[in-house]
């Protein structure tokens, strides 16, 4: 019993390690434009799609086409910002979510007409040997994209703490006119806070389809999953997103272990509605009061 | 008698449409799904575009007076008409309990909890296999007949869409038009204003709420008889978004907008076969253009193009004096 | 007999107290202002007073009813109606429709009726118009009837604010800063329209920095600092209490009458 909830455990820090990744792509952009961006997950799916397209065949190979891959990524997510949200700037809550809805539904076009409607494979960066704890096992792709995402959480952390680049980002979050007073670039801090974004989807992307496989609507759950656990976590709070992501993954994990497979997403937004009905702003979130 | 002129020409239209062209399909089939859209997108504008309350889990219930009748008709042999009202007791039922919670909550939040109540309904049609057929969807649900009159034609049921859907639009033009109507938009516009004007704003949102749920279960009801063959797909997540665009698309806070955005986003696709692979993408295009050059969407934006098209002309004529 | 009894009222945010054992007593038929330094809770004491903010202690009383514990809507069917320091139109609606929601409490019908358009509705609509236009008489705004709140200028929106809460058929008024962002003139108008408010038999609770107007319009004055009363009394003794000139460091409450 025991080595199974480990295993369940251990597969669901994975899988929640992805979901933190795009739930904190989630969390730039909105707290960079207060826009709830729906084509998170399609970063993830054009991440792996590309690398996996540049690499087959006689491609070029994988040491190449994985920041090719990345770049092609984040070249899309400043496209999107420059192309589609700023034109709407000062829209309603809603059109921009149909806004990036349409971007969403317009990547996963584009990918379905490069790529068809396959399923695609990616190789493991490291051999698929299986690592035993106890009775539990591990790949040794879990391990990379454990560790890869926690480098990268760390990463933003310290970018948004303690670098310049980062605290202007913030502060145009907080007060767009006063950060342009003091002289910050807000529109190319946009085009920044959307790269970054779409450089942890593809990162979160290349990590996980070694595991998972990858097709050109793959972005759509993964999508829900990254806003459910921003959501979770309490929206607009980072941190709060990564916990929210790792929680969000282990629900899933032990419910579909333990009680059962076929309700496991059931399961895992059950628990988000009852997080919400007794902490209306998440679990990390600053409860806001209306000032009148 | 002016409040319902708008009403009577959707009516002409829908009356005059099947006249002139009785046999085409973009009347006969695509209209009838479009009369259908138009039902459940009216039925979402009265809680989102006048109260305000986003919902991205509108197709839920849908599917729950879909396939209440459905499961009723064809595993326990009732009568179509008794089972829909089922489905409308049923749906009233779960949006009242759900109601309170998840109304509490506030702009990303109430989109996040709509959302999921959506998807876990889903998963239910889909894992319930025992009732209702799972993923591969239940078949065999025997059509309506209306006065002893069988509703067995793609003709006849777009009578039936047609005349349901006037009905709608009549209850939502009288609800927005009233006590309970300004009630709701003044929540939108301001919720601690409007309990400030002794309007009990938990109540109110409870109240449109379960209203639209109710809309959205007839129009579930019709249309298993209907198509005679349902499956989850129909009333999955991707469903609740396109009735949300459908909304934004006509223009939110307008009842003939989203009548207007239904007809759009149901021939939208219809005429983008044409292209085939490229289709997807063309639609995802459209609908980002689309909301970056008129935010305000397509109908309420066409409007206001003609109205102050009109007032320059008046101007003019009078030769304006300024304000 | 008082119209609103507050007694021994507090409230804290995360330990910050905004309100301290405050006591007093609105005699009915008055303007009653509350005044003070920024800061001073003026506002917190208007959404507790409204049903907004619940207390930590003390009571309210209107009417000999308690007010603590009433969801704001409950407090406005006592007769309680308030504006707003920041406007809260409805901003989606016409300035009639506007004020006609301020005629919710007097009218009846509900969702059902209302969709079947049953003959009440019919008869209820041209009741609420009249009440509305008669509110909007009331605060000179006849001629923007037909707009939409949307476009106003933020003086007309004052005072469409004060029509909305004067359709609710209040007993008593509560004012958040009427005149905040008025020019000369409007304050001048604005001050008139308090008086007229008040003689019509509704009793005025009045928060305002405008110390003229204040002055010129109040029967009686409550001084905050701090959370708690520094001191209480009619124009003129507020003018001529130490205390008062000490906390407004002897310069703002000094002007020519």
């Amino acid at each position: 019993m025991f080595d199974q909830i480990l295993q369940f455990v251990l597969t669901g820090v994975t899988v929640g390690a992805t979901y933190a990744l795009v739930a904190l792509g989630f969390s730039i952009i909105y707290n960079a434009s207060d826009v709830v961006n729906f084509a998170q997950g399609e970063f993830v799916m054009m991440g792996a799609m590309s690398a996996i397209a540049m690499s087959a065949g006689d491609g070029i190979p994988v040491f190449l086409s994985l920041p090719l891959a990345v770049l092609v990524t984040i070249g899309v997510g400043i496209l999107l910002q420059r192309f589609a949200i700023a034109p709407a700037r000062g829209a309603s809550v809603v059109t921009t979510i149909i806004i990036t809805i349409g971007a969403s539904i317009f990547l996963r076009g584009v990918a379905l007409l490069l790529w068809g409607k396959s399923i695609f494979a990616m190789p493991h960066f490291s051999g698929e040997q299986p690592i035993h704890i106890g009775k539990a096992t591990l790949l040794p792709q879990n391990l990379w994209v454990m560790g890869g995402a926690a480098f990268l959480v760390l990463g933003v952390h310290w970018f948004f703490n303690h670098t310049t680049l980062g605290k202007a980002i913030l502060a145009c979050s907080c007060n767009r006119t006063a950060a342009q007073l003091v002289g910050i670039n807000v529109g190319m801090m946009m085009l920044i806070a959307y790269g970054l974004s779409a450089f942890l989807g593809a990162m979160a992307g290349i990590l996980v389809t070694p595991i998972t496989f990858t097709s050109y609507d793959a972005g759509v759950m993964l999508g829900l999953k990254g806003f459910s656990a921003a959501i979770l976590g309490g929206f607009g709070n980072p941190m709060g997103a990564v916990a929210g992501g790792i929680l969000l993954g282990l629900i899933e994990s032990l419910a579909a272990g333990l009680i059962s497979s076929g309700y496991k997403d059931a399961i895992g937004f059950i628990i988000l509605l009852l997080v919400l009905f007794f902490r209306p702003s998440g679990l990390f979130g600053k409860a806001t009061s209306e000032r009148v | 008698m002016r409040r319902l002129a708008g009403l009577c020409l959707l009516a002409t239209i829908v009356v005059v449409l099947p006249i002139l062209f009785p046999d085409n399909y973009y009347v006969t089939v695509v209209g009838v799904t479009a009369l259908l859209h138009a039902i459940l997108a009216v039925s979402l504008n009265l809680l989102m575009g006048y109260a305000g309350q986003i919902s991205l889990g509108h197709a839920a219930f849908f599917g729950i007076g879909a396939y209440t009748s459905a499961i009723l008709t064809t595993r326990y042999g009732w009568d179509p008409w008794a089972a829909i009202m089922a489905g409308l007791a049923l749906t009233g039922l779960v949006s009242f309990l759900v109601s309170r919670p998840i109304l509490r909550l506030k702009g990303h939040y109430l989109a996040m909890a709509t959302l999921g109540l959506g998807i876990i309904i889903n998963i239910i049609l889909v894992q319930g296999d025992q009732l209702t057929g799972g993923p591969d969807g239940l078949g065999g649900i025997p059509t309506l007949s209306l006065f002893g009159w069988a509703l067995d034609t793609d003709l006849r049921w777009y009578w039936m869409m047609g005349a349901t859907l006037l009905g709608v639009v009549w209850l939502a033009l009288n609800i927005i038009d009233s006590r309970s109507g300004r009630a709701l938009r003044a929540l939108h516009g301001s919720e601690v204003a409007a309990e400030m004007m002794g309007i009990n704003t938990t109540a109110a949102k409870t109240g449109v709420f379960v209203l639209a749920a109710l809309i959205a279960s007839l129009a579930g009801g019709l249309f298993c008889h209907q198509q005679s063959f349902i499956s989850p797909d129909s009333f999955n997540f991707f469903f609740s978004i396109e009735l949300v665009t459908m909304v934004v698309l006509g223009g939110m806070a307008s009842t003939y907008g989203a009548v207007f955005g239904a007809l759009i986003l149901t021939l939208l696709p219809e005429l983008l076969v044409v292209f085939e692979d490229f289709e997807v993408m063309i639609f995802g295009a459209i609908l980002m253009l689309m909301m970056i050059f008129l935010p305000q969407g397509l109908f309420v934006g066409l409007q206001n193009l003609v109205l102050r098209w009109l007032n320059r002309r008046r101007s003019a004529a009078f030769g304006a004096v300024g304000e | 007999m008082a119209l609103l009894e507050v007694e021994a009222l507090t409230k804290s945010f995360g330990g910050v107290t905004a309100i301290a054992d405050l006591s007093f007593d609105v005699p009915p038929g008055q303007v009653y202002s509350v005044i003070g330094p920024n800061g001073a809770g003026k506002t917190t004491l208007f959404n507790m007073l409204s049903g907004i903010y619940h207390p930590d202690d003390g009571s309210i009383r209107f009417m000999d009813q308690g007010v603590v514990g009433r969801q704001p809507h409950q407090v406005a069917a006592l007769g309680v109606s308030r504006t707003f320091q920041n406007l809260q139109m409805f901003f989606n609606m016409s300035v009639l429709d506007n004020v006609m929601v301020g005629c919710h409490l007097r009218t009846r019908t509900g969702l059902f009726s209302a969709a079947l358009r049953l003959p009440r509705i019919k008869r209820e609509e041209k009741l609420s118009r009249q009440w509305a236009r008669e509110a909007l008489a009331i605060c000179h705004l006849d001629k923007f009837i037909g707009q939409e709140a949307g476009s106003l200028p933020y003086g007309v929106l004052k005072r469409l604010e004060i029509a909305r809460a004067l359709a609710v058929e209040p007993k008593l008024l509560l004012m958040d800063e009427p005149a905040a962002g008025l020019n000369d003139t409007e304050t001048l108008e604005m001050r008139k329209l308090i008086r007229r408010i008040c003689e019509s038999g509704i009793t005025v609770l009045l928060v305002e920095h405008n110390m003229g107007l204040v002055m010129q319009v109040s029967d009686r004055i409550l001084v905050l600092d701090y959370g708690s009363r520094l001191a209480e009394g009619t124009p003129v003794e507020i003018q001529n209490d130490r205390r008062v000139i000490e906390a407004y460091l002897g310069g703002e409450v000094q002007y020519a009458l």
